[in-house]
C-alpha cells in the first residue's frame, strides 16, 4: 500500500503516518532504525541519524527513518510492512447472567481490542481493534518507559483517551482491563522508575479501579493485578482462559512475541517469566520482514527441492512475516540451505524465497536471537512431567508447528494446541463470572512466582545453546 | 610449531579440551607462555573475531571459542605472572548498573583478553563506584562499559561522570559499547572511545591503551 503524505513544517513522516494509522515502532531516539520507511515519491533529507542506522545502500534505495525524517511538499511513502491482523476471541465462556452491557480490554504494547458483551448472555456485542496509540512514541515497552519517565503520565493520558473513545458512549456496569505491567503502569500513571532497571521490581503490582468519572469512561474501570516482573494481568487472564490454576498436572502457556511469556504450572503452584525475544516474530529487523499483510509470504513448504511460498493476498511477494519466516528457516534447514548453526550454505549467503524476496544471513541470526531467548525461557521452568503447551497469541495462532519444532522454537516433546487471544478470553470470562473473581484472581496471584531469567547466569549459556536451529527436547 | 597449529585450530573450532592439551603440550616443548598469547591467541581470536564480522560465526561460536581461549589463558596466566611479563593494557569492564546482560560484556572480555589484556571482570549491574574501586585498586589503564537497554544507558554517563568528580577522567580512557549505543552518543557522554563490534572493542582498546 502507497501512502501520500503532505506533512507540515516541522512535522516528521512519523508523525504524518501516524495520523494515518501506521503504528511507529521507534521512540525518536534515532537510534534503532526500527521505524525504516521507504519513500518511493518526494524529497526527504537523509540525517546524520539516518547515516548512523542506515546503509549507503538503503538511503539510495529511499530508505529513511519517519522518526527524524522532515520533508516538505507531497511524499509517498510504502507503508504495507506495517499493517497487520489483530486476533480477537469470541469462543463461548461460563456465565453468571445479570442486567446490562460490560466490557473488557486487551491492552497490547502493539495493539488494542475491546470487547462490549451483553451481562445477560454472554454475547459479544461489538469488537474495537485499533493500534495502540502510545507506539508512536516507541514500539518496545523500554523505549516507552524511558519516554513516561521525561514527560510522565502523558502516555496514559493518550491511551485511557484512546479506548474512552473505542468503549463508545452507551453505559457499561464495568470494563475490566487486562495488559502487561508496563501497560498497567502507565495507564494508572504509576512511577515506571523501578521498571526500568534491574531487578525491575515494581511496588505497584496490585489491580487499580477507576470511577466512570475519573476517566470519563461510560462505566468504572477495573485494571487485573499483575504477577510480577514483565508478566502482567494478560497472563493472568491467560491462565484464567487456560484454567493453569485449576489443573492437576503442570500444563505451560507460552506467549510468543517482541516480549515473550513462559507461565508453567498447575493448581499446586505457578511460575513465570519473561523473555525479550525481539521483534523478529512480527518482521520487524529482518530486512525483507513485514507484518502479515498483503504482499507478505506466510508460508513456506518444500516442493521438488525447491521453495513454494504462499503469499497473503496471492499477487507478488512483497516481504516475509514471522510464520513465514519460520517456515523458511525450516525449509531451509529441510534442503541443507542452512546448518544447524545458522549458516547459509550457498555462496552468496542468500535464502532466495519468491519475487526476488530473500533472508540473508543476518536475518537467520535475527530469527536465532528471537527463538533462542523464546526456548530458552521455556526450558528454564519446563521439566519433565508438562502434559501440554498452550500456545497464546497471534503469532501462536499463525505459526505452523511442525516449522516451530524443526527451527527448535518448540520442543519436539510436548503436545501443543494453540489457544488465541488467551488474555481476551480470560478477561471475558472473569466478566461473566462476577461472584468467583475476587476469591480466583487473588488465588492465581498467590500461586504465582515471578522469576527474573536474565538474573540467572546460566539462562546466558542456555540462551546462546538455544540459538541452534535444531529440534529440542525437555526431557532426557 | 605444530603444537601451536593445534592451539589456534582448537581456539578457532572452540575446542576448550583440545585447547588446554594443546597449551599443556606447548609449555612441555618450551614455548614461552608470552609466545603462546601473542603468537597464538591474539591471532587466533582475532580471527575468531572477524568470522563474526563476515557473519561466519555467530554468538555462540563466539562463546565456544571465548571458552577454548581461557582455558588454555587459566594454564599461562600463572606462568606469565610468575615472570613478571607486563601485559598490553590493564581493563576494568562490566554492564553498567541496571542492566543484567552479559553475552555481550563476555565476548568483549574474551576478546580483550585473547588480544593480550589483563582483564577485570565486574559481571553486570556494576554500580559506578565499583568501577571506579576497581580501576584504582588494579591500576588499570582502561575502563569498558556495556548497555543493553536504552533505559540503563544514561548509567554510562553516570559511570563517566563519577570519574570525573573523583577527579580520576585523565588516568583511564573510557570504553562504551553495547547494541543501543552509537558513536554519537560516546561522544555526547565523553567517552574516549566506541566500538560497534567486540572484534573492533580490541583494536580500539589497544589504540587507546597506546595513548
Amino acid at each position: 500500500m502507497k501512502l501520500e503524505l503532505h506533512p507540515h513544517a516541522r512535522q516528521t513522516l512519523a508523525d504524518g503516518l501516524f495520523a494515518a494509522g501506521v503504528e511507529f515502532p521507534c521512540g525518536g531516539e534515532s537510534a534503532c532504525g526500527g521505524c525504516k520507511v521507504r519513500v518511493l515519491d518526494g524529497e526527504v533529507p537523509v540525517t546524520l541519524a539516518m547515516r548512523d542506522a542506515l546503509s549507503e545502500e538503503e538511503i539510495r534505495d529511499g530508505w529513511r527513518l519517519a522518526c527524524c525524517a522532515l520533508a516538505e511538499g507531497r511524499v509517498v511513502v510504502e507503508v504495507e510492512q506495517w499493517s497487520l491482523r489483530v486476533l480477537t476471541d469470541e469462543a463461548r465462556v461460563p456465565i453468571e447472567p445479570r442486567a446490562g452491557r460490560g466490557a473488557v480490554i486487551d491492552l497490547g504494547t502493539t495493539t488494542l481490542v475491546v470487547q462490549v458483551v451483553d451481562l445477560t448472555n454472554g454475547e459479544v456485542l461489538r469488537v474495537e481493534t485499533a493500534l495502540n496509540p502510545q507506539a508512536r512514541y516507541g514500539a518496545d515497552v523500554m523505549s516507552r518507559l524511558q519516554y513516561d519517565l521525561r514527560q510522565p503520565g502523558e502516555l496514559g493520558r493518550v491511551i485511557r483517551q484512546a479506548l474512552g473513545r473505542m468503549l463508545g458512549s452507551e453505559s457499561l456496569r464495568e470494563v475490566l482491563v487486562v495488559g502487561n505491567t508496563a501497560m498497567h503502569h502507565l495507564f494508572g500513571g504509576l512511577n515506571v522508575e523501578p521498571l526500568t532497571h534491574a531487578p525491575f521490581v515494581s511496588p505497584t503490582l496490585g489491580g487499580f479501579r477507576f470511577a466512570e468519572e475519573e476517566l470519563a469512561w461510560p462505566g468504572p474501570a477495573e485494571f487485573l493485578p499483575c504477577l510480577g516482573g514483565f508478566v502482567g494481568s494478560d497472563l493472568l487472564s491467560g491462565i484464567v482462559a487456560t484454567r493453569l490454576d485449576q489443573q492437576t498436572r503442570p500444563h505451560a502457556l507460552f506467549d510468543i512475541g517482541t516480549n515473550g511469556e513462559v507461565v508453567v504450572g498447575s493448581g499446586q503452584g505457578i511460575v513465570c517469566a519473561s523473555t525479550a525475544a525481539g521483534p523478529a516474530f512480527e518482521g520487524g529487523r529482518i530486512g525483507a520482514g513485514m507484518r502479515a499483510g498483503t504482499g507478505a509470504i506466510d508460508n513456506v513448504h518444500v516442493r521438488d527441492g525447491g521453495l513454494d511460498c504462499h503469499v497473503i493476498g496471492g499477487g507478488a511477494a512483497r516481504g516475509v512475516c514471522g510464520s513465514g519466516l519460520v517456515d523458511a528457516a525450516a525449509c531451509g534447514i529441510d534442503l541443507g540451505l542452512i546448518r544447524a548453526n545458522g549458516r547459509l550454505t550457498n555462496a552468496d549467503k542468500r535464502l532466495p524465497l519468491a519475487d526476488g524476496v530473500a533472508l540473508a544471513q543476518s536475518d537467520i541470526r535475527e530469527l536465532q536471537l528471537a527463538k533462542g531467548a523464546m526456548a530458552a525461557g521455556l526450558r528454564m521452568l519446563t521439566g519433565e512431567g508438562v502434559e501440554k503447551l498452550y500456545l497464546a497469541g497471534a503469532f501462536g495462532n499463525y505459526i505452523r508447528q511442525a516449522s516451530a519444532r524443526a527451527i527448535g522454537l518448540l520442543p519436539e516433546d510436548l503436545a501443543v494446541e494453540p489457544v488465541g487471544n488467551s488474555a481476551l478470553r480470560g478477561a471475558r470470562m472473569l466478566l461473566l463470572t462476577p461472584s468467583t473473581r475476587k476469591a480466583r484472581l487473588r488465588k492465581i496471584v498467590a500461586l504465582s512466582r515471578h522469576v527474573e531469567l536474565a538474573a540467572d547466569p546460566d539462562f546466558q549459556y542456555l540462551y546462546a545453546e538455544m540459538m541452534a536451529l535444531s529440534r529440542y527436547r525437555l526431557s532426557g | 610449531m605444530p603444537d601451536l597449529d593445534k592451539l589456534h585450530q582448537a581456539v578457532i573450532e572452540g575446542d576448550w579440551k583440545a585447547a588446554a592439551a594443546a597449551t599443556q603440550a606447548a609449555i612441555a616443548a618450551g614455548v614461552a607462555p608470552l609466545t603462546i598469547v601473542t603468537g597464538c591467541l591474539v591471532p587466533a581470536m582475532d580471527e575468531v573475531g572477524r568470522l563474526f564480522e563476515c557473519e561466519e560465526y555467530f554468538v555462540p561460536e563466539m562463546l565456544l571459542s571465548a571458552r577454548a581461549m581461557k582455558a588454555s589463558m587459566a594454564i599461562v596466566r600463572p606462568l606469565l605472572a610468575a615472570a613478571g611479563t607486563e601485559p598490553v593494557g590493564r581493563v576494568v569492564i562490566g554492564t553498567v548498573k541496571g542492566d543484567l546482560h552479559d553475552i555481550g560484556k563476555n565476548l568483549v572480555a574474551s576478546m580483550l583478553e585473547g588480544g593480550g589484556f589483563e582483564v577485570i571482570d565486574l559481571g553486570a549491574d556494576v554500580a559506578p563506584e565499583r568501577f571506579i574501586e576497581a580501576a584504582t585498586t588494579r591500576n588499570a589503564n582502561l575502563v569498558a562499559l556495556s548497555a543493553l537497554l536504552t533505559v540503563t544507558m544514561p548509567s554510562m554517563k553516570t559511570t563517566v561522570d563519577a570519574f570525573q568528580s573523583a577527579g580520576l577522567r585523565e588516568k583511564v580512557k573510557i570504553m562504551v559499547g553495547g547494541a543501543p549505543v552509537t558513536q554519537q552518543y560516546a561522544d555526547a557522554i565523553g567517552a574516549d572511545g566506541y566500538s560497534e563490534s567486540a572484534g573492533g572493542a580490541v583494536a580500539l582498546a589497544r589504540r587507546l591503551a597506546v595513548v
